[in-house]
């Protein structure tokens, strides 16, 4: 496979994550909107600096506006991470590898594409936000979907998986790093303003709510989500599964030679630390460096397979 | 809607009387709900948008857009394509001889049979081919063979493609979506399948490849990027033909080879099917400042270490001013008369032809010898006095650069309207594939059709569309 290739593969599915990842975040600050919340502002000022948009979005609105934010979000061409230049990126890189992925996987794609083209580009209005988030997410399922049934189990999906993996441990770990103080174990500090409220926020923005209700008999404590996201390996967006993902599909790639390359040993310390993790650490050093790791992973990915 | 054509119509020889290759079609067509075929029409345009078939026009912005596509075949039978065959594979090899001479020992400018100085200052005419033998003696792989019908029995060749022929694409796609939308009417002719194009192109890809590396040889296509107009045709041909799509930057020579950089290391590459034009190929031969290409890519090429199809300079034989000489160039490297008939064509560069056609315009079809896509050229009966004086003022600047030739009654062939069929002019591209001597046409190719009533340009860049082509078998 040519090293442009692998790179337009992971990087599509990069793109594709993110996208899914920034509307379920988008959902869960709508939500907050809807049952005019006391906590809004606080959840936007997280969403936002999740995304790293929070100094974009204020140079040019006063307040942090719902509708405004949702906007902004989804395709104002002032953020170069709006929902519609993100999911231009993932389709030009389908272009590019069009040859590898199935015409499944390929139409998928385009026909998202095409629904958020038309859908984004006129007015929108409050009522079809919520239609226009979950049609998109029904047609991102769709490309998984026929990525899983339609390809070869080789290489070239492994690029695709490193990608989608990749980028929801980055996802996960901005997420649990935008507030890291909710995480705090609750006998030592108790933080101002903290409460059940927010750590059920963390959930919703990863759509895990319900997932984590059922693994927990239904008791939200922060320690119980903290595990849930960074240590659980049955959860498909903690860090722990994101890594163990990662690991797998380095290991598919390098076959025999995996031991020896510099991904795969550092992916190995990533999910080292994640089960060292110890009651007494510092939750904010913690998530930062294993950030910083995440990124590093990916240069090394780069690097390895002469991607461009 | 009445149907009605001043000139030779392919299906209709008046409103009532239909030809018999067309009567199973329109008497298919004739009991149909015309509700229901509107929205197969439409159903087909969103098919194409789906699979993401499309195009680019040069413009600033980077829209796609479709080709419009045409619900009604084209039908030819079997004994007019048969003589279409046997006319385009005598044309391609005459080029291919005709290619290895003139970078050779130019034996037909020897002979007097063509004007040195239409070689000499001809800029399609590629100093640095001199003397240098592709891999298998082979220039021309693959051409696109433009035809025009003006009547019941005549065909002529408009233009003999074969630099990077661009269409087979959309030919296979046509065929895929009409299977797909009108399985009844085409199951009731016998239709010669299309689709087998990249099982031959990839066949004479493999055989066209240098001789060390005949086994398994590694082909790749070569593309601009996804910027470029035709990128949807690289990524469909490349697909089909299981090879890598590949950009300049994914190359390099090392080590007198040619090798693509893969995800394990570099590999070596043994055939460029490429579609980039021949000054991009590599910036140490041709233009200095492309980064579309390979640098060193024509020293592995001089070394027979690769084989680029189709070959660099093969843009000669194109050329407008040489094409009025194929009918020579067959008779003197086949000895044989031509099957085909090239339309009466009007050299600027000669003094009298100049002076019939400057007092002419406004009969003749004006074109630029390096001209394409329909562009640069004056349509004399559908021009204006001004645009006809200013290109009068072109022609005089530069009469080396223009040839015309007298306007041809285009055959038309039915399109569909919610109105009803209505008659528009069609062209016809041809594909031909050429491997050690041998010529395969592909039965069909693809019927480009003017869009606009009365128009004669069908090229995809000004508006026109595309129909499914169906070759009977006898």
């Amino acid at each position: 496979m040519l090293g442009s290739t692998a790179d337009s593969l992971f990087w599509m599915f990069r793109y594709i994550e993110r996208v899914e990842n920034t509307l379920c975040m988008i959902e869960s600050g709508f939500q907050l909107y809807l049952l005019s919340s006391s906590n809004l502002n606080n959840e936007w000022d997280a969403i936002l600096r999740t995304n790293s948009i929070r100094h974009h979005f204020l140079k040019k609105n006063n307040s942090l506006d719902s509708l405004n934010i949702i906007n902004f979000m989804l395709k104002d061409p002032k953020n170069f991470n709006n929902i519609l230049i993100l999911f231009e990126k993932a389709r030009e890189n389908a272009r590019r590898s069009r040859v590898s992925i199935t015409s499944e996987v390929w139409e998928a794609i385009n026909t998202c594409w095409l629904y958020l083209n038309e859908e984004l580009n006129k007015k929108i209005n409050e009522s079809k936000i919520q239609t226009i988030i979950k049609n998109t997410r029904e047609k991102i399922a769709l490309i998984f979907g026929f990525l899983e049934r339609s390809m070869l189990k080789n290489e070239i999906l492994n690029f695709c998986y490193l990608g989608t993996f990749i980028e929801r441990f980055d996802n996960t770990v901005r997420i649990l790093n935008t507030r890291y103080y909710l995480l705090l174990d609750e006998k030592k500090i108790r933080f101002e303003g903290y409460n059940n409220f927010q750590l059920e926020m963390i959930l919703r923005s990863i759509s895990s709510y319900r997932s984590f209700m059922w693994k927990n008999q239904n008791e939200i404590k922060a320690n119980k989500v903290s595990y849930f996201l960074i240590s659980d390996k049955d959860m498909p967006k903690s860090l722990m599964f994101c890594v163990n993902e990662t690991i797998k599909n380095l290991r598919s790639i390098h076959k025999k030679n995996f031991p020896k390359n510099k991904s795969y040993q550092n992916a190995l310390s990533i999910q080292k630390k994640i089960k060292q993790k110890s009651r007494n650490f510092n939750n904010y050093l913690f998530l930062n460096s294993l950030f910083k790791l995440n990124m590093t992973l990916a240069a090394n990915i780069e690097e390895e397979f002469n991607f461009q | 809607m009445t149907y009605f054509t001043k000139t030779y119509d392919e299906a209709f020889i008046n409103e009532n009387s239909v030809r018999t290759n067309y009567k199973k079609f329109i008497s298919w067509y004739k009991n149909q709900d015309n509700d229901e075929l509107t929205k197969i029409n439409s159903d087909a345009m969103k098919f194409f948008e789906n699979t993401g078939v499309s195009f680019k026009v040069y413009s600033s912005d980077k829209k796609e857009n479709l080709i419009p596509f045409d619900i009604i075949p084209r039908i030819i039978n079997s004994k007019e394509w048969d003589k279409l065959v046997k006319g385009i594979t005598q044309r391609v090899l005459a080029i291919n001889f005709f290619l290895t001479d003139i970078y050779g020992q130019q034996e037909i400018i020897k002979h007097g049979v063509i004007p040195v100085d239409l070689i000499q200052n001809n800029t399609a005419f590629l100093k640095q081919m001199i003397g240098l033998t592709p891999p298998n003696k082979t220039y021309n792989h693959i051409s696109g063979i433009d035809l025009i019908k003006t009547n019941s029995d005549n065909y002529y060749v408009l233009e003999d493609n074969v630099r990077v022929p661009s269409g087979a694409s959309y030919m296979i796609e046509n065929r895929d979506t009409m299977i797909k939308l009108f399985p009844e009417p085409i199951s009731r002719y016998k239709v010669s399948d299309n689709r087998n194009y990249a099982k031959y192109l990839s066949e004479i890809l493999k055989k066209s490849s240098p001789k060390k590396s005949k086994i398994n040889p590694n082909i790749v296509l070569l593309t601009p990027g996804i910027y470029n107009s035709a990128f949807f045709e690289h990524a469909f041909l490349a697909d089909k033909l299981g090879v890598e799509l590949v950009e300049g930057k994914d190359l390099r020579v090392i080590n007198k080879y040619l090798n693509m950089k893969t995800i394990n290391g570099w590999k070596r590459v043994d055939v460029i099917y490429r579609r980039i034009d021949d000054i991009f190929l590599d910036p140490l031969s041709f233009k200095e400042d492309s980064f579309l290409g390979v640098p060193g890519l024509m020293e592995v090429y001089r070394n027979k270490n690769v084989t680029i199809a189709n070959a660099p300079g093969t843009g000669i034989s194109d050329d407008k001013s040489i094409y009025s000489y194929i009918p020579d160039i067959i008779k003197f490297y086949l000895g044989q008369k031509p099957i085909l008939k090239n339309v009466k064509t009007f050299k600027c560069r000669i003094k009298d032809e100049l002076k019939y056609v400057l007092d002419n315009l406004n009969k003749l079809v004006v074109k630029e010898v390096h001209g394409s896509g329909g562009y640069g050229m004056l349509v004399g009966p559908l021009a204006s006095k001004t645009e006809i004086s200013k290109f009068k003022n072109k022609i005089k600047k530069n009469p080396y650069s223009y040839i015309a030739q007298p306007t041809l009654s285009l055959s038309t062939c039915p399109v569909y309207t919610k109105k009803g069929l209505t008659p528009r002019h069609v062209d016809l591209r041809c594909f031909a594939l050429l491997a050690q001597e041998k010529v395969t046409v592909i039965d069909g190719g693809l019927t480009r059709v003017a869009l606009k009533k009365g128009s004669l340009i069908v090229n995809s860049s000004q508006g026109g569309g595309t129909k499914d082509t169906w070759i009977l078998s006898s």
